[in-house]
């Protein structure tokens, strides 16, 4: 029995070094890369330079470099087709666009930026990127299946370039019947492929991550000890792997009345129309928590990072992403209230809507007292976190106008929808995803970005992004419906300032194009923690080698022990007079020595 | 004491992948890899048949007729082959668990064989389907329809016919159903559960087509011997787990198209004959 118990031991000693938590606050400068991280070790990147290395690479990180090249390219299709929007909305008569191409556009728009962007856009690149690293797994549970997802998705936005380059599509991303089935003429089957084959992608990688978090923590990574992140993917895997294949189905029973003329949803034959939605929206609905949990998972990484501190609430953090994911399916009615559904059923539905409000509130209290007594260093992350949290808070609230039945009868279809809908997806998703890309950036690619080029890059983004969207809310409420080119002329202040200011946003947007790029070449070395973060994935190398741990880690640790060394806070260290802690600061000073 | 995966000796057989710790690891997490996609598949499918739920609540009558009109005996017997294909995928299981090669391969290859079988009968059900005329949307009148379709047209001259109509009545004639069209049925609302039927059959039978490919790759793996089964077995048994997922798909398909209408046993027996030609010839 002794003998086991020190033999155990033995190996724990061997094999495991917890490497101590750096409490030091964020605003000290970052500690420099020592000789020995600088050296030109063996990494992801470089360790074969290949072409058959990339495209058919297992590493769960270069797929999610390949996720990031091609999705950063189809973000850049869909801005422009906002562009084209934007611009032709300048003049109420439509300044640029024939009536059918302005169809087109913003058909073009949707389904891009939602199957192109922004459902894959967090799972694939930091989802696959950092799941396996901050369990501590070598890799994905499916390395082979995680490459198939990625070449399937890659296959079904082909479907999506090639419908937009033989004509387009007129339908909206919402493809409803009888108009997408029987009177359309542009390319509603090509589009319905690539909603099924990238529908299919989704499976594979929600599989992927429910099985890794599953089976491949490594030893003391229990779920509590989980990052949020990690907590908040799991959620949406389990809205992918239950929502998609019904949205699969409902595409193939459309292309079959498109193909043969009769189908389910045609009133000819008894079919209704109706049905089509409430199959559609059982999907879409919760597609939008696909789009947004792995976005508020980001921000708890984020945010406890830059304010030094636990997360307030970690298990109400953590249910609340998995309670989202739950009550988000059974709220899809709320885009029907005037579609014909019952009376009754629009009730329930409404109801069921404020319920889903209730974890989404729970999310930002949390992150809101996290952020309390905070060490709060404004780095790019945290102010492209904190517009997250402002803009997912106008775009939520105004969410509760929209499933409210008396409301949503005056706002139904119109700009509000609009504003709200890029509310919740621009203002939280895009931001959440910049923050967590420049969070991550360092552990990546190994480099340090300009620190004045991406505040400046964030502060213009929160400012173009609010000055496009507020005044569709206004316009919106006046009555301005959505989907038209035309509009009374009353309503063009609005819409020239929207316009200005989505250039404003689309500045942006193109400047991390350059500052990201210069920092591969120009940038300083990361070193392994520069934010002093306590993820798994940050006591590794930057960038990481091909199996990710020089040994498997154990963890020893709560995900976010900031500040709260001998049961003392950063504030309350600082505050009493003794500087941070001497000790850790030595440590670091001694390793940079020799 | 080992609760921790890092204290676990790696096991002596088999290869494990790269990303594994040891090979318990590796197994359960392809179990649970195939568990996670059946929960896929129980939602497209679910999704099917609740489109269908709905409409056959709301026209039940038509249902019945529509379900009346279809062949309930190669339905009948392609359970039981499915059913003997769930049993021997099983046994293949138990054989590559005990390192029975010569086993695993009689059982898969049965099983394969009764799939096979199953396809081979769908398909001559889809081609009476065809020949009886029952396509919704653009489809020809058979003869029997066309001269009905004349003599009706003797008596209104301006009448409008639409051909799966027709045809539908005929088929539902010849099988005995005792329903008056246009007043216990609506045939065009029939239209409408025939589209069920082809869809839900059809992905049925694309998901049998995928599962005969995974039995014979596994076959060919047996075969050549490079089978190491305390390692590979794993992937028997998630192939089985995909086999029973179809089958267990048919016994909802079974009772929701074929058996929601009027059949009797004779008639299967009759229908079945014909099928495969050894029928009395008096079929339409």
């Amino acid at each position: 029995m002794t003998a086991t118990e020190t033999q155990t031991e033995t190996i724990r000693v061997a094999t495991t070094t917890p490497g101590p938590l750096d409490y030091t606050p964020q605003m000290v400068p970052p500690p420099e890369p020592t000789d020995a991280e600088d050296a030109t070790r063996k990494n992801y990147l470089n360790y074969d330079y290949s072409l058959f290395g990339w495209l058919f690479t297992l590493d769960h990180k270069r797929i999610a470099l390949m996720y990031l090249a091609a999705v950063s390219v189809f973000f850049l299709f869909g801005a422009i087709a906002a562009g084209l929007i934007r611009t032709n909305l300048i003049t109420p008569t439509g300044a640029i666009l024939e009536l059918d191409q302005y169809n087109k556009a913003f058909t073009a728009h949707g389904t891009i930026m939602l199957f192109l962007f922004l459902i894959p856009v967090i799972p694939g690149v930091l989802g696959n990127f950092l799941i396996p690293l901050m369990v501590g797994a070598k890799d994905m549970a499916f390395p082979k299946l995680n490459l198939a997802s990625f070449y399937v998705w890659f296959f079904g936005a082909l479907f999506f370039v090639y419908q937009l380059l033989v004509g387009g599509l007129d339908t909206g991303w919402t493809l409803y019947p009888p108009y997408s089935s029987k009177y359309s003429h542009t390319n509603v089957l090509y589009a319905g492929l690539g909603i099924f084959i990238t529908g299919f992608s989704s499976i594979l990688t929600a599989i992927n991550i429910i099985a890794t978090v599953h089976k491949m923590r490594c030893p003391g990574m229990t779920w509590g000890r989980l990052p949020l992140f990690v907590w908040a993917m799991y959620a949406t895997s389990i809205i992918q792997l239950l929502g998609t294949p019904v949205l699969a189905v409902t595409v193939v029973m459309l292309a079959i009345e498109r193909l043969f003329g009769v189908g389910i949803f045609d009133p000819s034959i008894g079919g209704d129309p109706l049905l089509f939605q409430h199959m559609f929206w059982f999907y879409s609905h919760p597609a939008v928590y696909i789009m947004i949990l792995p976005g508020m998972g980001v921000i708890n990484e984020v945010l406890t990072c830059f304010s030094r501190k636990n997360i307030f609430g970690y298990k109400a953090v953590a249910w609340s992403s998995v309670g989202i994911a739950l009550v988000g399916f059974l709220v899809w009615g709320h885009h029907m209230f005037l579609a014909g559904q019952g009376y009754y059923l629009s009730m329930v539905f409404a109801l069921l809507t404020m319920l889903v409000a209730v974890p989404s509130a729970i999310k930002v209290f949390n992150w809101t007292a996290t952020l309390y007594g905070g060490v709060i260093t404004f780095s790019a992350p945290m102010i492209f976190a904190l517009g997250f949290i402002l803009l997912f808070t106008v775009g939520g609230l105004t969410g509760l106008f929209l499933g409210t039945l008396g409301s949503d009868i005056h706002l139904h279809d119109t700009y509000f929808v609009i504003a709200h809908f890029h509310y919740t997806m621009v203002g939280g998703m895009m931001f959440a995803w910049q923050a967590g890309l420049h969070f991550w950036w360092p552990k990546i690619t190994g480099r340090l970005y300009s620190d004045f080029w991406s505040r400046l890059a964030a502060i213009v983004m929160l400012v173009g992004f609010a000055l496009t969207f507020l005044p569709q809310f206004v316009v919106g409420y006046l009555g301005m419906p959505r989907r038209y080119p035309n509009y009374p002329p009353e309503f063009q202040i609005y819409n020239v300032l929207s316009t200005a200011a989505a250039y404003v946003q689309g500045l942006g947007y193109a400047m991390p194009i350059f500052y990201l790029t210069a920092s591969l070449f120009f940038g300083k070395k990361a070193g392994n923690n520069p934010y002093r973060a306590t993820g798994l994935e940050w006591q590794t190398n930057s960038p990481p080698e091909p199996h990710n741990f020089p040994e498997t880690p154990t963890v020893y640790f709560q995900p976010y022990e900031y500040g709260v060394k001998d049961g003392l806070s950063v504030v309350e260290k600082l505050n009493s007079g003794t500087k941070s802690d001497g000790a850790q600061t030595k440590t670091v000073g001694a390793t940079s020595d020799h | 004491m080992t609760t921790d995966n890092a204290t676990v000796p790696e096991t002596s057989y088999g290869p494990v992948a790269h990303h594994f710790n040891n090979m318990g690891q590796q197994h359960a997490t392809v179990r649970l890899g195939m568990w996670l996609f059946l929960v896929t598949e129980i939602l497209f499918f679910g999704a099917a048949f609740v489109a269908y739920t709905a409409y056959r609540i709301w026209y039940p009558k038509d249902f019945e007729a529509g379900s009346a009109a279809l062949n309930a005996g190669i339905a009948s017997v392609n359970t039981f082959l499915l059913l003997i294909s769930s049993l021997t995928v099983t046994l293949a299981i138990r054989c590559a668990y005990v390192g029975n090669r010569k086993g695993l391969i009689r059982n898969l290859i049965l099983t394969t064989l009764l799939g096979t079988v199953f396809l081979g009968l769908k398909a001559r059900e889809y081609q009476l389907d065809y020949v009886e005329g029952l396509i919704p949307g653009n489809v020809a009148l058979t003869k029997e329809a066309a001269e009905n379709v004349l003599r009706a047209r003797a008596d209104n001259p301006n009448l409008v016919v639409n051909n799966f109509n027709e045809n539908l009545k005929v088929v539902l004639k010849h099988n005995g159903f005792q329903g008056v069209p246009g007043k216990d049925y609506d045939p065009s609302r029939v239209q409408l559960f025939f589209m069920f039927y082809y869809g839900i059959t059809g992905l049925h039978v694309l998901h049998m087509v995928i599962g005969l490919g995974l039995l014979s790759w596994q076959i060919v793996l047996a075969m050549m011997g490079f089978f190491d089964f305390k390692s590979r077995y794993i992937y028997v048994e998630t192939l089985s787990l995909y086999w029973h997922f179809v089958d267990m798909v048919w016994m909802f398909v079974l009772p929701l198209l074929y058996l929601c209408g009027p059949h009797t046993f004779g008639q299967a027996v009759e229908q079945f004959k014909l099928a495969i030609g050894l029928g009395s010839g008096s079929g339409h």
